[in-house]
């Protein structure tokens, strides 16, 4: 009986020995294997490239967010993968043209490949990187940026309404930059903006500017662009702007909000004309009461050329270049560039007419295919960064009161984020020239720094935002109304004078309404206008009180959260 | 493939746990087969789990070496103007299933600029071996060599490849691309550089100077008084000049050379010619019409399609890049483009180039040579010359049937070049002096 038991026994426990051994078997293969995936990330922290990795990150400029987002994402749904079966994949990132060339030559960029508004930022690129890598002199320097190729351009334009245009000659003679500029001389009512340097529209702008200025239509020198005569004729031109800006985009959209009263004309890309001529942009301007011209200036103009290119740092891999020009090739596609086309945007596959039947670039829409004629001379880069250089001296000067909340409701990490977002604001204006005051509220109003130029006053300021404390009520208007009546004492129409004011809250503790202080705005602004920026800050802001400050002034009311008000900043500061 | 896999293990687990349980419950209980399956089946769940949690990114990175690659590979840096000739005869080479020594080939189209890989040879940045061998490399450093370096080279222009061969001579002691054997560099087509003008604007200039050359160039350029000064429209503007940026495109140097030559009227140019302060003061206004010396834009055809006249009247260009944007000039510009030819003549030959150094293998080394012969072969010469190249095989002619040749003649292309005359190459004496001239006067 036992031994019966024994033998029955016996086939069991080499079937669990069995199982046993082959499942250590299987566990000694897996373990080792997902251990291995894991330790490049967890061991040492440090960012491993996998070799074979086929995803490419593209930096693209602000203005063409929808098209370039909808292609890439069109890209990506084709699924393509390398011929070692990986998958390619283009991820979109947006900066300005100005952080991709910062952040490229920090060598800390997430990039791979930029496709910026112009070629003009590959060049600045490529030259200040070779200045950083110390080439022999006569030899064939090394390029960061590899070849660009194009699938969109359209041409830099003044864009006016209907009405400013045929005053200004438009269509019967060419219009060009020394039109506008003896216009905005000689009708102080005229309001002209272009953005700043840091994008294609603003430096064409202001190139047009200096060379007018120094009396040539070619071969601007440095010398020519720093001579005193010069200067005084830029520093002349730029007190007639309105306000400098962020980018094309925010433009064009408060133009289709507000139409003339916002500005007459102004520099953008002549695919916006066409967009906002063709109702792409919501307001009773966009496409609707007036139209927008695209005026070709006579003496030239630029190319907003909207280059992509890869960047050639050693970590790139050959997968990535596969799915770099399978991106390329996706774009040359006839059907993509019609899509490109359908944008409002001239594309790089010239075999298809601009005339085509959904082509937004017509006459109606108020820009002429044909055109541009002629373009300006673009000088070499170091004349270029001499322009940049002498509009920051030239460019019309800034007095800006900075109102900040301190109630209760800020304290804690929000206080923080505001802080760093200041502190941010004051470096962006580089110039010391520049006035800025600050006016610290809660139940009252608690601190001034008086209005001073930065070359005195940016340690105070500094020192004053290091310091900020929260508490109290929300007295917002009364604070809006001293930055007011110091500006209006100022009595300086010379500068911008704007007020960027920040609150979190609702106002409960102000002596004076809200009616009574837009009425003062209003009437105020008739001898010396002052722009007000009202800036909430998170969800409980009262948005119609900062939306009638705003309005009385011509300003705007922006948003921003504990994580976007340092951006909001940043943006807020390009306005001076 | 891993996927199934992983599904596959999941299943056989859940079925093997399935059989565990109908053995246990049969009548008598067979439980010697049911703790099988019942071990059998955690066993490959585990196992399918961990599959299926690192195949959704559980696993994070990728291992570091790749797994063995099929194809050899061909990486083929290819100057721009031929690129999308290369690049068209590579999908066709990868397509018909090519192998050497039993493996397939894959053939890698990298466009760049003849100057801009020069300059890499010049500086190593490709990372030749120099002393070391492949065995020394570490296997990150070898899977680099093996899936970056260029296989093979076709510039622009011959003499790149001999200034690239200077710059490795002084570091290895030897060339790299060899001048003669089985391994020679040889041309696989031609183009030239002719004048590209807006018909507009050929007329005016041609009414005012009777001829096209740098000379009636070089005196619209000076004009102060711009095109209504020369007889042509007010919003014309200034005369704009198109030429390649030299910095980012060979071709600038080679207009540069063609220049010199009409100036000093012959096809050798020296460095005390480019150095000349006559020569230097007329170069120097005939640049001065360039529409961009930002080095923002390369000057290629496809830009002064692209952007029209309002970037430049005319200039002298590559004509198989003319030929090609003709067309498209029509379409967008409605100002037909013509082309005219120069006395001074410099061209493209696009020399096939294998590497000779370790950094790559015989096999790649051969395969490489199958794609070139496989680019001189009539049916890839004929596609040559669809494209506006001039083919090298005798035998294929410009004018055979419907060719961009043929296509274009009225416009002034030509499919024998009867007068002009040839440019000798330049030194890299002379290229250095033309960059460092073009830097300090017109570049900066």
């Amino acid at each position: 009986m036992k031994r019966t038991q024994r033998r029955q026994r016996r086939p069991f426990i080499v079937t669990v020995l069995v199982a046993g051994v082959l499942a250590l078997c299987c566990l000694a293969i897996v373990v080792p294997a997902l251990l291995k995936g894991r330790s490049p990330g967890t061991a040492d922290q440090t960012v491993v490239v996998d070799p074979r990795t086929a995803k490419v990150t593209i930096a693209y400029s602000p203005e063409k967010a929808t098209l370039f987002t909808g292609l890439v994402k069109e890209f990506n749904a084709q699924k393509l993968r390398t011929p070692d079966r990986q998958p390619m994949e283009v991820v979109a990132v947006e900066m300005t043209p100005e952080e991709m060339v910062n952040q490229a030559l920090a060598g800390q960029q997430g990039f791979q490949a930029l496709t910026p508004d112009s070629s003009i930022w590959l060049d600045q690129l490529n030259g200040r990187w070779v200045q950083a890598q110390a080439t022999e002199p006569g030899a064939i320097p090394p390029r960061l940026v590899g070849e660009p190729v194009r699938y969109a351009v359209t041409p830099i334009v003044i864009a006016a309404w209907e009405n400013t245009a045929r005053s200004l000659g438009w269509p019967d003679k060419p219009v060009g930059w020394t039109a506008l500029q003896q216009r905005a001389q000689q009708d102080p009512g005229f309001k002209w903006s272009h953005p700043s340097t840091a994008y294609a529209s603003g430096l064409l702008a202001t190139l047009a500017e200096f060379y007018a200025g120094a009396g040539v239509q070619r071969g601007l020198t440095a010398e020519l662009a720093q001579d005193p005569k010069t200067l005084d004729f830029v520093g002349a031109v730029e007190k007639t702007v309105k306000h400098y800006g962020e980018a094309e985009l925010p433009v064009i959209q408060r133009a289709a909000q507000e139409g003339p009263a916002y500005l007459d004309a102004f520099v953008v890309s002549e695919q916006l004309v066409a967009a906002l001529n063709s109702r792409h942009f919501p307001g009773p301007f966009g496409g609707g009461q007036d139209r927008l011209i695209a005026l070709y200036p006579a003496e030239g103009t630029l190319w907003a050329d909207h280059p992509l290119a890869l960047l050639e740092t050693p970590d790139l891999t050959a997968n990535q270049r596969r799915t770099f020009q399978a991106f390329r090739e996706f774009l040359a596609k006839p059907e993509v560039q019609a899509e490109v086309l359908r944008a409002g945007y001239r594309p790089a596959d010239l075999s298809i007419p601009l005339n085509s039947p959904d082509s937004p670039l017509t006459a109606a829409n108020g820009v002429n295919p044909a055109e541009p004629q002629t373009t300006l001379q673009l000088p070499a880069p170091d004349v270029v960064a001499a322009v940049q250089n002498a509009w920051a001296l030239t460019k019309r000067k800034t007095n800006v009161i900075l109102v900040v909340d301190t109630s209760g409701s800020m304290e804690g990490s929000k206080l923080e984020n505001a802080q760093a977002a200041l502190r941010t604001f004051l470096v962006q204006i580089p110039s010391d020239q520049e006035r800025v005051g600050l006016i610290e509220f809660n139940s009252d109003v608690v601190n001034i720094i008086e209005l001073d130029t930065l070359a005195r006053n940016r340690a105070a300021l500094t020192s004053e935002v290091d310091s900020l404390q929260a508490g109290g009520n929300t007295a917002l208007l009364d604070a809006v109304r001293t930055a007011y009546e110091r500006l209006q004492q100022e009595a300086d129409p010379e500068r911008i004078n704007a007020i960027v004011a920040m609150t979190d809250g609702r106002e409960n503790n102000s002596n004076v309404s809200l009616n009574e202080l837009t009425a003062e705005i209003r009437a105020g602004n008739e001898k010396v206008p002052v722009v007000i920026f009202a800036v909430g800050y998170g969800k409980d802001a009262d948005y119609d009180m900062l939306r009638s400050l705003a309005e009385s002034s011509g300003g705007q009311v922006r948003e921003g959260t504990p994580e976007t008000i340092r951006d909001l900043y940043k943006i807020l500061s390009t306005y001076f | 493939m891993n996927l199934a896999l992983t599904i596959g293990i999941l299943v056989a687990g859940v079925i093997a746990i399935g059989l565990s349980i109908a053995f246990w419950a049969t009548r008598g209980g067979r439980r010697t087969q049911a703790v099988f399956f019942l071990i059998l089946g955690v066993v490959l769940l585990v196992v399918g789990a961990g599959l299926g949690w690192r195949s959704i990114g559980g696993g994070t990175q990728q291992p570091l070496v790749a797994t063995p690659r099929g194809p050899i590979q061909v990486r083929v840096l290819t100057a721009l103007p031929a690129e999308p000739w290369v690049r068209e005869a590579a999908r066709r080479f990868n397509e018909a299933g090519n192998k050497q020594d039993g493996q397939p080939i894959e053939v890698q189209v990298i466009a760049m600029d003849g100057l801009t890989a020069l300059g890499k040879f010049d500086r190593d940045e490709f990372g030749s071996l120099g002393d070391k061998t492949r065995d020394q490399l570490s296997p990150q450093e070898l899977e680099k060599l093996e899936t970056t370096f260029p296989t093979a080279w076709i510039p622009d222009s011959r003499y790149l490849v001999e200034l690239a061969n200077a710059a490795y001579k002084d570091r290895l002691g030897r060339d790299v691309f060899l001048t003669d054997g089985e391994y020679r560099a040889r041309p696989t087509a031609i183009s030239l550089f002719t004048w590209g003008l807006y018909q507009s604007r050929d007329e005016v200039l041609r009414k005012k100077f009777g001829e096209i050359n740098w000379k009636t160039i070089h005196d619209a350029a000076v004009a102060k008084g711009g095109w209504p000064e020369l007889g042509g429209d007010a919003a014309w503007g200034f005369f704009k000049l198109v030429v390649p940026n030299p910095r980012r495109n060979v071709g600038g140097l080679a207009a540069m050379i063609a220049a010199a030559g009409e100036y000093y009227d012959r096809t050798n140019i020296s460095v005390a010619d480019v150095t000349n302060p006559d020569f230097q003061k007329w170069l120097g206004e005939l640049m001065g019409a360039l529409t961009d010396v930002s080095g923002a834009g390369a000057y290629t055809a496809e830009d002064f399609a692209l952007f029209g006249y309002s970037v430049g009247d005319g200039g002298q260009l590559l004509e198989s890049d003319l030929l090609n944007n003709m067309a498209g000039i029509q379409t967008r510009w409605a100002d037909p483009l013509v082309i005219r030819y120069p006395k001074y003549v410099t061209w493209f030959d696009f020399p096939f180039s294998v590497w000779m150094g370790p950094e790559t293998t015989a096999a790649e080394k051969n395969a490489a040579l199958q794609f070139e012969q496989f680019l001189l072969s009539t049916e890839i010469q004929k596609l040559a010359v669809q494209q506006g190249l001039r083919s090298v095989n005798s035998d294929v002619s410009v004018t055979d049937g419907d060719t961009l040749f043929t296509r274009w003649q009225k416009q002034g292309v030509e499919a024998v070049v009867p007068r002009t005359t040839r440019m000798a190459s330049p030194s890299r004496e002379v290229l250095l002096a033309l960059l460092r001239w073009f830097d300090l006067n017109v570049g900066k």
